[in-house]
């Protein structure tokens, strides 16, 4: 985060295709021509979701170096099972950041392993502080809506959900860390879950 | 035990099981259409929490990975999604876990006769040490419900063929080798083949035995599975050619 200030703008806006006015396209149609080899089309997909890919790995992991390349990992991921996509089970987006998010988890798990300098850190603060640059680009109504959907939920549940996917920890690191027993962990994981989709909805977007 | 292992279903989005938590919802997945569902949702939900963490990645990033791909080869499609199996009544959980497993691969591999092979190596596994026979077909179990396995099938030149299951999370693999019958007086024997390292023998099947599932422990890091044709009892090094060579990604 030392890096944050007035003087990075320019370079990261710079950084952004056609300057916030991405065309429209659909993950899901450009994964299906990814998946036939078309490296084009990667590179469209690439456009569309490296920057979530990217901050999503970024706020799990907290050290840009190493979410630079669980990033690149998880985005050759995407290329090299393409084929195994199914529309039928849930959108692009999803299957991606689902991909992006196991391999953060991993990353970080077999840190912890090595040290626990991340509990301090996890138990500190719920709430990272994300990139201001990323509102001058999109998806501002996007993350009002999580963040109102977050504001629903229980303490508990807000906790719970929050550890474990922004923060990747276990669930019993989830309990350890909130003073909570193991079962009621996992209940509340489910249902701040359930809560989230209703309020959020099932719709996919891209 | 539905119910109890069920209620992982959000830890399980989350990513916040460990792996053998993991495998085993994921062998509960295949059993409950409902979960699936469920479990579906809940990814849609999730990506949603990704929304909020945009992130402008460097520049370089894209060159990379555009690099990355470019030399990279695409996996092909997991052959249909693993089939509901519904558990007859009566049938031992035990058994009934074996089925799932097996399922997992048939449906994978496209293969009937890897079924044969699973449970040849169950029967042989329950005449030997029954502990170290319990233990390595759990292990076989937990690779081949690994989330990220990946199959790779090599037709064996003296007729049938010989299939990998990798796992890197689980950092091991299964070799099913599932072969017509080895000419008279020679054994099949399997290989590991790293870049720099002299082959390993993986295993070396009795006399006419022509199918085997055999575990690798961290097979992730070998370039290459391979078969061969030997003696009885196997050689030190591999006899070329190679009957079947399977490529690992």
């Amino acid at each position: 985060m030392a890096e944050r200030g007035a003087n990075r703008r320019p370079e990261h806006l710079a950084a952004v295709p056609d300057s916030g006015a991405p065309p429209p396209v659909d993950a899901g149609d450009l994964l299906r021509e990814v998946a036939r080899g078309d490296e084009k089309a990667f590179g469209r997909l690439y456009d569309l979701v490296a920057p979530r890919v990217y901050g999503l790995i970024r706020r799990v992991l907290r050290d840009p170096a190493q979410a630079e390349e669980v990033a690149q990992e998880a985005l050759v991921e995407v290329w090299r099972s393409a084929a195994r996509f199914d529309p039928a089970r849930g959108s692009a987006t999803a299957w991606i950041f689902t991909i992006a998010h196991r391999r953060a988890v991993d990353r970080v798990r077999s840190e912890q392993a090595a040290s626990e300098r991340t509990i301090r850190a996890g138990a500190a603060s719920v709430d990272t502080p994300y990139d201001a640059v990323a509102d001058e680009v999109s998806g501002r109504l996007e993350r009002q809506q999580v963040r109102r959907c977050l504001e629903d939920l229980t303490d508990l549940q807000r906790q719970a959900v929050t550890l474990a996917y922004y923060q990747g920890h276990s669930y019993p690191r989830v309990a350890e860390l909130l003073g909570t027993p193991l079962p009621t962990v996992k209940t509340r994981m489910r249902d701040g879950l359930i809560r989230l989709r209703d309020c959020m909805g099932t719709g996919v977007s891209a | 035990m539905t119910t109890e292992i069920h209620t992982l279903v959000g830890a399980y989005v989350l990513d916040a099981v460990d792996d053998i938590e993991r495998a085993s919802f994921e062998r509960h997945l295949r059993e409950c259409e409902s979960c699936r569902t469920e479990v579906d949702e809940f990814r849609e939900t999730t990506a949603q929490l990704a929304h909020d963490t945009w992130s402008v990645p460097p520049p370089w990033l894209r060159e990379n990975v555009l690099t990355e791909i470019a030399r990279t080869r695409q996996a092909p499609p997991i052959v249909p999604e693993a089939p509901v199996v519904t558990p007859v009544r009566g049938v031992s959980r035990r058994r009934w876990l074996i089925s799932a497993a097996a399922a997992v691969v048939v449906a994978a591999a496209g293969a009937g006769s890897t079924v044969y092979a699973v449970q040849d190596q169950r029967v042989r596994d329950q005449r030997e040490v029954a502990e170290a026979a319990r233990l390595n077909e759990a292990r076989v179990r937990q690779v081949l419900g690994a989330s990220d396995v990946v199959l790779s099938k090599r037709p064996v030149t003296t007729g049938g063929q010989v299939t990998v299951a990798s796992s890197r999370l689980q950092n091991a693999g299964v070799v099913l080798l599932s072969a017509d019958a080895a000419p008279a007086g020679r054994v099949y024997q399997l290989w590991t083949i790293r870049p720099g390292a002299d082959p390993v023998s993986a295993a070396v099947l009795a006399q006419g035995q022509s199918a085997d599932v055999v575990l690798v422990e961290g097979l992730p890091g070998a370039a290459l599975v391979g078969v061969t044709l030997e003696p009885p009892n196997g050689s030190a090094t591999p006899t070329l050619p190679l009957v079947a060579d399977v490529k690992l990604v």
